[in-house]
């Protein structure tokens, strides 16, 4: 279908092609199962944490 | 006679209380859509909580030989409680967006692109800009990132033990 004609001839607003980012749920593995890994996200933003620098 | 200084000012008080605008690209691949309404709800939710405003909305479509296809949320027959949110959208994305945003989508995919203004962080933004501050980076942090920031530092802990 036709897009609305306020759409056609202007400057874009994304300025370049986009890049496919990596999908959540297919970058868990290998390695532990996504539980244990949602885990160590939970625990990696828990308040408390410190760093170690 | 358009008070030219008096729209100005208008125009950059507008501008200094506007909240960041993001945007993301939501792919279905071929067979794997299952609509059930739930995503125009926590949408609306968002919305009706004054979370975010919507600003665009488009759905594409890549046919296996990688021809793209756009379409307005007004060509959805059966747009439900969304339809309340179609007059309300700004066409801020232009046609040349629509071929950037399908660069990521897989031939045979469909995807909905949603673009909105993050509301709740428009009154930080503007009091950093009244004291003097200037936004030089933003981003988002991967959650494969912090799996990995955290795996390298537990291999680290366990060779050190």
């Amino acid at each position: 279908m036709p897009l609305r004609p306020a759409r056609v001839g202007r400057v874009g607003v994304i300025g370049a092609p986009v890049a496919k980012t990596a999908v959540v749920a297919k970058a868990v593995s290998p390695g532990p199962s996504p539980v244990a890994k949602t885990a160590v996200v939970a625990a990696a933003v828990t308040p408390g944490r410190r760093r170690r620098i | 006679m358009t008070d030219i200084t008096t729209e100005a000012a208008a125009q950059e008080r507008d501008l200094d209380s506007l909240g960041p605008v993001d945007y993301i690209v939501v792919e279905f691949p071929a067979g794997a859509s299952n609509f059930t309404g739930e995503m125009s709800e926590e949408l609306l939710r968002l919305v009706d909580a004054g979370t975010i405003r919507l600003i665009d909305i488009l759905i594409l479509t890549k046919d296996a030989d990688g021809s793209v296809d756009a379409m307005e949320l007004s060509d959805i027959d059966e747009l439900g409680d969304l339809q309340r949110l179609e007059a309300e959208l700004a066409e801020l994305l232009a046609a040349e967006d629509v071929e950037h945003l399908a660069a990521a989508m897989e031939p045979g995919s469909t995807a909905g692109v949603l673009i909105w203004e993050n509301l709740w962080a428009a009154p930080f933004a503007s009091a950093a800009r009244r004291s003097g501050g200037q936004l030089i980076a933003n981003g988002r942090i991967p959650i494969q990132a912090i799996i990995a920031s955290i795996e390298a530092d537990q291999a680290t802990a366990s060779e050190g033990a």
